[in-house]
């Protein structure tokens, strides 16, 4: 994995010159939908690279040790070996890209994918998913827990509150504790857009977010109303490249929630590519958090 | 097993290529041009005519493969569509506006059973339109077809009308004439360019198995342009309307000069546009569009003007965001040396490069920004043919508004600011007849626009667009003179025919009367006079100063200081101006009455008559100042859309014979409500009335230049004011000789034409009857005053 963003000091200039054109935004998401999608063997390894950049996810009330386990069994074989085979990948290491859990299933995750003698890296939600509203200091615990259970990927969820009040300065200040607790895990911060009423605020949520040394920045928790749309990824990548020509910092994204089928699949890396281009297309910048998107991966993969 | 063409998918797994694009198959399409044999004749009396021996041209695709052959029309051709359309005329203006309305109706469901076809071909032939479009534009005129006589009284079609685009005009700026032209009423005859022509014989086609009456739509095609001189040769014909690029429709002009035929001239192709990103803008979503529009094959040329303040980053967007995009194909090897000359060109002044990649021999050309452009540099001025985008950086806002009028070009701009206080202050100051606001590149025919400067003389779209087909009922056409060889440098110089005052009775020297420049009355430039002889002949009247150039220059410098500011006033201010000038008209009756009485000999009574409707005239004028408005017109997609009228500028007037005072009044106040400046040049024979009216305006309260009134020799004076930069449009009444001057003379920079001819001797010729306030009379002066500019606020 390359260089982790070790953020910026807080900036309000970066914050108060953005201006987003909702229509113009809506219109190129609209444009990238109507792209041509990749055919033939093309779609195959597209479909493939959007496999390896899954965060296979359960995050349900009712999660156990065995469907946990199950859940990390998919994890490491994700597309049916014979399949595989038949197209020459099946000694790639194909893989996706993590397994992400609750805190309270990640010793279970981990105690899964060492017994089946994988590295696959276990991410867990913290910091009060998915509200984000219980107090900072059982936060900051509920990170350093799950870091201690063998978590090395943390998705945390901005609070919502500061943003919509304004106080970014705040917010950034909470998301670089996060970020300490984190300490070698990587941080994956979930703007929960559906709750942040306009793109620019979404723009400025993720701008603070890379600013406090977010190692990507996630779109929604899969709880709000509204989970990942083109125009809020749009926003989101658009804020991804302003950091990285401010900074020399690349920072990953990871639409998450509702995605589904392999043809939504083939347009967010679609969209990536026109957006950010091919250094985008690795499961250390891009994720695609889902649940069931990798079973239709799976029903598609031909050749 | 692996190769470029056929990777693995391992290979493609650790690339993320895109893979080849699916080559586009045209069955439908290949299969309409295999039933015609690959060679396409011409379309008339609603059948495809197919002579032999016709030279035959033609028509490859980007790849060099032929499409297909058009023919070149002779003569023989020509008189033939000339004759079906006018028999088309006659069935398709007999009907009703409702039948005409149900068949453009039909032709949407012929458009959606064919579609296939016509995009196919279109594609085939690099003359894309979208069929979607096209339904929009056929249901658009069918509306208007069915509600001519309703909201447009008054009117009727003026015949036949020729339309003619040059070789790279689209299809859809080609049914943008051909459509509203058909719903008036008329019929058409389309003179295509190259890439549109098979098309335009596909939907020839179709619209006549659709129950378009045979003849109403017809398609001739040749080499060039000067085809539709040719067939408006035709007593028929009435009007032709010109698209595509400046070059041919200056051709055109030149060719049809002295036909007695306006030409309405939109040039879009080619023009220069700029596209305008202020630091306000949504930096990212502007250089999206920039990425979308600038680089492809292109009606257009943008030219990007960027804040200077924003420059950086909009320069390291395009750089990331161009790192992806693939080489251009250029048309031939020719492009390629006018590309390469271009861009070294630009290094050797110091301009830096974006491009993706390296430049590789051949006939692609990797998409170029050029940064550090300056508005005189030559590939600024004269875009080579390929992917190279200018990029000129600005400081404030009207240092923007002035790089984006630094073109001669008035055809579209496009604005990128979140400010909306900004965006329509930029978009009142831009002389272009659409303006995008965080958009570009869109249209719909409900948009009146008009071309601006050099990009056109006509209005297209909306109701407004609607009036070059039409003419007021009550006017008889004018009978059409012939085109005679006029030497046209020579034109205007002979010398003015001296009469040496009979000075025997010391008691009655005639009076001199004073010219009107700049608000001041003043001698002409020269210092000379000419006699004005009375009615008979016999003797002389007065004596009036012989302006020339230098009064005309003199005069346009004074307007061009206020007419801005006359523009900016209020409707209601510019109304009041003109009651107070009917005011002062009134006050000074018994002069101005005595005038016109000396000079036409006529009784007191006519003379008075005259004068008190010329007060009345003012009137009516003075009313229409704030009802001359623009509007919203829907827009297809959500937000915001607005229409204005804009005066034209400067207009110089040639003023008719008969009625000298009634007339004056009503082209002067139909030009001054509106906004404009006025260069009057009276008529050569009955001046006396205008002099007399010099009195009223230098005590009226209007701006000193905004009115002037040059008396001399009229073919002098036009010559001057045909040649004058800064004029934009001229009203003439006189020779059919000075029509074709004119016609002939005003491209360079295209002037905008009402031309209107009088038969010589009684000098009451066709022109209309100034004493009759018909309403169309009135709106058509009006209308021929303003051009319209239509700005896009999209919202979500």
């Amino acid at each position: 994995m390359s260089a982790r963003n070790p953020g910026t000091d807080f900036d309000l200039e970066w914050l108060s010159k953005v201006r987003v054109n909702t229509q113009a935004v809506l219109k190129r998401a609209q444009h990238i939908q109507g792209l041509k999608l990749p055919k033939k063997q093309w779609q195959t390894a597209w479909l493939l690279k959007a496999a390896s950049c899954i965060d296979l996810t359960t995050l349900a009330g009712d999660d156990t040790p065995s469907n946990v386990h199950r859940l990390c069994m998919k994890a490491i074989q994700p597309v049916r070996y014979d399949l595989l085979r038949r197209m020459d990948m099946h000694d790639k290491g194909l893989t996706t890209a993590a397994v992400c859990v609750y805190p309270s299933r990640v010793a279970d995750a981990v105690r899964s994918l060492k017994a089946a003698n994988s590295c696959l890296p276990v991410a867990s939600v913290a910091t009060g998913f998915p509200a984000g509203q219980t107090p900072l200091e059982t936060r900051l615990q509920e990170v350093r827990m799950a870091v201690r259970d063998g978590a090395t990927e943390i998705d945390i969820v901005i609070n919502r509150t500061l943003a919509l009040t304004g106080q970014w300065e705040v917010m950034y200040r909470e998301i670089v504790q996060f970020r300490e607790a984190c300490g070698d895990a990587h941080m994956k911060t979930i703007l929960a857009t559906g709750d942040l009423g306009t793109f620019t605020n979404i723009y400025k949520a993720s701008m603070v977010a890379m600013m406090a040394g977010s190692d990507f920045i996630k779109t929604s928790t899969g709880k709000e109303a509204v989970n990942a749309t083109y125009p809020v990824a749009i926003v989101m990548v658009r804020a991804i490249r302003d950091y990285f020509l401010r900074t020399g910092h690349k920072v990953g994204f990871k639409p998450a929630g509702g995605i589904r089928t392999a043809q939504e699949a083939l347009v967010w890396l679609t969209l990536i590519k026109e957006e950010l281009g091919n250094d985008w297309l690795h499961p250390h910048l891009f994720r695609l958090g889902a649940s069931s998107l990798l079973a239709d991966i799976e029903r598609q993969v031909r050749i | 097993m692996a190769d470029s063409t056929n990777p693995t998918v391992y290979e493609i797994f650790e690339s993320m290529e895109q893979g080849p694009a699916a080559a586009t198959s045209t069955p439908t399409a290949q299969a309409w041009l295999d039933h015609h044999s690959r060679s396409l004749g011409f379309f008339m009396d609603g059948k495809f005519i197919l002579p032999a021996d016709r030279r035959s041209l033609s028509l490859t695709d980007s790849k060099g493969g032929v499409v297909c052959s058009t023919v070149c029309a002779e003569d023989a051709d020509v008189s033939q569509c000339a004759s079906s359309a006018a028999a088309g005329w006659k069935s398709w203006s007999s009907l009703s506006c409702s039948q005409r309305a149900k068949a453009l109706l039909r032709l949407v469901g012929v458009l959606g059973l064919h579609g296939q076809c016509v995009s196919e071909l279109c594609a085939l032939c690099e003359a894309s339109c979208s069929p979607t479009a096209l339904v929009r534009l056929l249901q658009y005129y069918s509306s208007w077809a069915q509600l001519r006589d309703t909201l447009i009284p008054g009117w009727t079609p003026v015949g036949v009308v020729v339309v003619v685009s040059s070789d790279d005009c689209s299809l859809y700026s080609l049914m943008l004439k051909v459509l509203p032209a058909l719903a008036m009423g008329n019929s058409v005859i389309v003179v295509p360019g190259r890439s549109a022509a098979p098309p335009t014989l596909l939907l020839a086609q179709l619209f006549t198995g659709a129950g378009l009456p045979a003849g109403a739509l017809n398609i001739l095609t040749g080499s060039d342009v000067t085809l539709g001189a040719k067939v408006s040769r035709n007593p028929d014909v009435r009007l032709i309307a010109y698209c595509g690029n400046k070059q041919d429709g200056l051709a055109l002009c030149k060719a049809s000069a002295g036909m007695g035929v306006p030409v309405s001239v939109s040039s879009c192709v080619g023009a220069t546009c700029p596209f305008i990103i202020f630091e306000s803008a949504d930096i990212d979503s502007a250089v999206d569009e920039v990425i979308q529009i600038a680089f492809k094959k292109k009606e257009v040329h943008w030219v990007l003007c960027v804040q200077e303040s924003v420059s950086d980053s909009v320069v390291a967007r395009l750089k990331l965001r161009m790192a992806n995009i693939k080489s251009v194909p250029l048309s031939s090897d020719a492009d390629r040396v006018l590309v390469d000359a271009a861009v070294q060109e630009a290094l050797q002044q110091g301009a830096t490069l974006v491009q993706p990649c390296g430049v590789s021999p051949g006939a692609r050309y990797p998409p170029t920004v050029l940064c550090g452009a300056a508005p005189s540099s030559p590939y600024v001025v004269t875009p080579p043919p390929g992917p190279l985008l200018p990029l000129l950086m600005f400081r404030s806002n009207t240092e923007a508004v002035l790089l984006g009028n630094h073109s001669p070009h008035g055809h579209a701009a496009s604005i990128w600011t979140e400010d909306l206080t900004l965006a329509l202050e930029t978009a009142k100051s831009l002389s272009v007849g659409s303006v995008w606001v965080n958009s570009s590149s869109v249209s719909d025919p409900c948009f009146p626009v008009s071309g601006h400067k050099d990009s056109g003389t006509g209005t297209d779209g909306g109701q407004e667009g609607l009036y070059q087909f039409l003419r007021p009922s009550f006017s008889s056409p004018l009978p059409r003179p012939s085109p005679v060889s006029l030497e046209y440098s020579k034109f205007g110089t002979e010398a003015a025919q001296v009469v040496i005052p009979d000075s025997t009775d010391g008691a009655s020297i005639p009076q001199s009367y004073p010219q009107f420049v700049g608000g001041k009355a003043c001698k002409s430039v020269s210092g000379c006079s000419v006699a004005v002889q009375a009615p008979g002949g016999d003797s002389v009247l007065a004596f009036c100063p012989d302006g020339g150039r230098k009064d005309v220059r003199n005069a346009v410098e004074a307007a061009i200081k206020v007419q801005p500011g006359w523009m900016k006033k209020s409707p209601s201010a510019r109304a009041q101006s003109l009651y107070s000038l009917a005011k002062g008209l009134e006050s000074r009756r018994k002069e101005v009455s005595a005038s016109v009485g000396a000079q036409l000999g006529v009784p007191a009574e006519e003379a008075d008559r005259e004068v008190e409707l010329s007060v009345g005239r003012l009137n009516v004028w003075a009313a229409y100042c704030d009802k001359v408005q623009g509007g919203s017109p829907p827009m297809t997609q959500s937000g915001a859309a607005l229409s204005f009228p804009e005066p034209l500028g400067v207009v110089g007037i040639v003023l008719p014979d008969n009625a000298p005072l009634l007339s004056m009044v009503t082209v002067l106040g139909a030009a001054i409500a509106t906004g404009n400046a006025v260069v009057m040049v009276p008529s050569q024979r009955f001046p006396l009335p205008a002099l007399a009216f010099v009195q009223v305006l230098q005590s009226s309260d209007l701006p000193a230049g905004l009115v002037n009134i040059i008396t001399g020799n009229r073919d002098q004076l036009t010559v001057a004011l045909a040649n004058h930069s800064v004029i934009k449009a001229i009203w003439y009444w006189g020779s059919a000789q000075g029509c074709q001057y004119l016609q002939h003379t005003c491209t360079s920079p295209l002037k905008t034409l009402r031309l209107s001819w009088q038969q010589d001797g009684e000098g009451r010729g066709a022109a209309p009857d100034w004493a009759q306030p018909h309403p169309s009379l009135m709106e058509d002066l009006w209308r021929n005053a303003v051009q319209w500019k239509s700005v896009w606020i999209p919202t979500a």
